[in-house]
């Protein structure tokens, strides 16, 4: 596999590497994600019906109901969270999930923002590895 | 960061293990934003309490067991159902004992039971220029935007750590800086005054200011500032929170922060204009109203919860007719507000009318499944926004009172507005 790397801003460390489930597009979780599969049933998004559980999912912006803290806790309960997030942006709402199951239940979700110019660059990949230890991300293609 | 001894003694966990996990969590949020200090909030509104799942209920509980308390004044945001009516309107005992626990966890480290998603309604809302820490993207829109004051996008329960530190990271929209608006959104000549005596226009608009704005500090132009009330406000903010990821947005000549152009830009000009016309209306409309809908099932009004005056308004829209026996009408409000329903004798009249009166829930958990529901009406964009990916229905959309003629008849009937060709 191809393999570029990028440049991160992290917001959450952790080592997983993973399947890349890539939007050019904002997303809200309340209301999108099905908290018990992980899939997404919004049937407006572009990502609709896909299963983000176990994945790396980027999405541009965290958008939408504030409830999407408590779907991601639910979704690290019920096995089916994603492997790690990319945003171009992320906001309070989206980083609640993983900094709780960080402090208060011992689980990491990685979290980065990347550049628009590197984000472009997810489009296509396979897979996205992240480190604890350094603000980069390997992209494969 | 530059800590005072009371944080510092809060990260060494001097104060306890739940005040101490609450403000690491802060301060790895402080960190990503590059934040120096934190900053003192005046209240808190949480909305950790519609039913999302045991991990919620568990992670309330194992705070509350553990002694966790509210530094500061916590309103609470809606819950799932109705905790009085909750098997009339066929929610299943496990979301009910689940939303019992919930409440328990809450009161117990001492928040005020308000469970509303319209806290404003009720006279327990922050000042202008005050710091606070909300979540429910309704409120935190309504509080920045509407009174002017200064919260970040929380998420719960992530506001929920905020309410237990008493702070939150000095950074976004607790900086006066950043409020400014950066662009600009003017209504084309097409969107004409008069339009706007018409109430579900301000939902449309705000439905395109949210798609084109997402999650930026923008302004908008050319909404003419008279008669217009907090409820619409209040969908406004709603809808522009749900079809974008708006925290805040100016309003000229509406809103505090934008009183004039100027005020809302802070003396600088907009970056970038967007001009938006009747066809983004139309397509608004498009994205949350469902054009194949005749015979009505019901029609839900309360999302984001009632005020006293959108309940006497429906009464007077009913004008003395009646729900039509087919229809379910479900009206959500407060506690706080039923209780001044109930006084004012305006409840009792309602009801005579065939209107279900419920509080405490959040519409959007309405039991479709379980209450033989298949076309709905609402006239809120937040509820239509959501409708299809939590209920599996598409909504049809219309101003108050469509909504309430569709209840008297039966079926849908919309009047001819300029942006339905």
């Amino acid at each position: 596999m191809e393999k570029v790397t990028v440049k991160c801003k992290t917001a959450v460390y952790g080592n997983v590497r993973a399947e890349l489930l890539y939007a050019n597009e904002p997303m809200s979780f309340w209301g999108t994600v099905d908290p018990q599969t992980g899939t997404i049933r919004d049937n407006r998004h572009s990502l609709y019906q896909k299963n983000m559980s176990g994945k790396v999912l980027a999405f541009t912006t965290p958008k939408g109901s504030s409830g999407t803290g408590l779907i991601i806790l639910e979704q690290v309960r019920c096995g089916c969270a994603p492997a790690a997030i990319i945003n171009l942006r992320s906001d309070p709402v989206v980083l609640t999930g993983p900094l709780i199951a960080k402090r208060f239940y011992n689980v990491s979700i990685p979290v980065v923002n990347l550049s628009e110019e590197d984000y472009a660059k997810l489009e296509g990949a396979k897979e996205v590895e992240f480190h604890d230890d350094r603000d980069e991300i390997d992209i494969y293609y | 960061m530059r800590l005072t001894d009371h944080e510092k003694a809060m990260l060494n966990g001097d104060l306890g293990e739940i005040p101490q996990q609450a403000i690491q969590a802060l301060y790895d949020l402080a960190t990503f934003y590059d934040v120096e200090e934190f900053v003192e909030i005046v209240g808190c509104h949480d909305d950790s309490t519609v039913y999302a799942g045991e991990a919620q209920v568990a992670f309330a509980e194992m705070l509350a067991e553990k002694g966790a308390k509210f530094a500061v004044p916590t309103t609470t945001n809606a819950v799932s159902c109705d905790m009085e009516k909750w098997s009339e309107q066929k929610h299943t005992v496990e979301v009910m004992s689940a939303t019992r626990r919930i409440e328990a966890a809450h009161v117990k480290m001492g928040a005020v039971p308000s469970f509303s998603c319209a806290p404003y309604h009720m006279g327990v809302a922050p000042s202008f220029g005050q710091q606070f820490a909300s979540a429910e993207s309704n409120v935190i829109c309504y509080y920045n935007s509407i009174i002017g004051a200064r919260t970040n996008r929380y998420a719960g329960p992530l506001e929920l750590l905020c309410g237990i530190a008493g702070r939150a990271p000095y950074y976004g929209l607790h900086v006066p800086e950043n409020r400014y608006a950066q662009g600009l959104v003017k209504l084309g000549t097409d969107i004409k005054p008069e339009y706007f005596e018409e109430e579900d226009i301000y939902n449309l608009i705000s439905y395109a200011y949210g798609s084109i704005v997402a999650d930026r500090v923008w302004a908008l132009e050319g909404v003419p500032s008279r008669g217009i009330t907090n409820e619409i406000l209040k969908q406004f903010s709603a809808t522009a929170a749900s079809s974008g990821g708006i925290a805040l947005f100016h309003m000229i000549g509406v809103t505090p922060e934008a009183l004039t152009k100027e005020q809302a830009f802070g003396g600088k000009q907009p970056k970038e204009i967007v001009e938006i016309h009747l066809s983004d209306l139309a397509e608004a409309e498009r994205q949350i109203n469902n054009p194949d809908v005749d015979q009505l099932d019901a029609v839900v009004i309360g999302c984001p919860h009632c005020s006293y005056n959108e309940c006497a308004m429906v009464e007077q829209l009913f004008a003395g007719r009646r729900v039509n026996e087919n229809v379910h009408f479900w009206l959500i409000t407060s506690r706080t507000t039923l209780g001044m329903l109930k006084s004012s004798g305006l409840y009792e009249r309602l009801i005579s009318l065939g209107i279900e009166i419920y509080c405490d829930g959040c519409i959007l958990e309405y039991r479709n499944d379980r209450l033989g529901t298949k076309t709905m009406m609402s006239n809120s964009g937040k509820f239509d926004t959501y409708c299809f990916a939590m209920r599996g229905i598409q909504p049809v959309f219309g101003s108050l009172r469509e909504c309430i003629n569709s209840a008297v008849a039966g079926k849908v009937i919309k009047e001819a507005k300029p942006w339905r060709k």
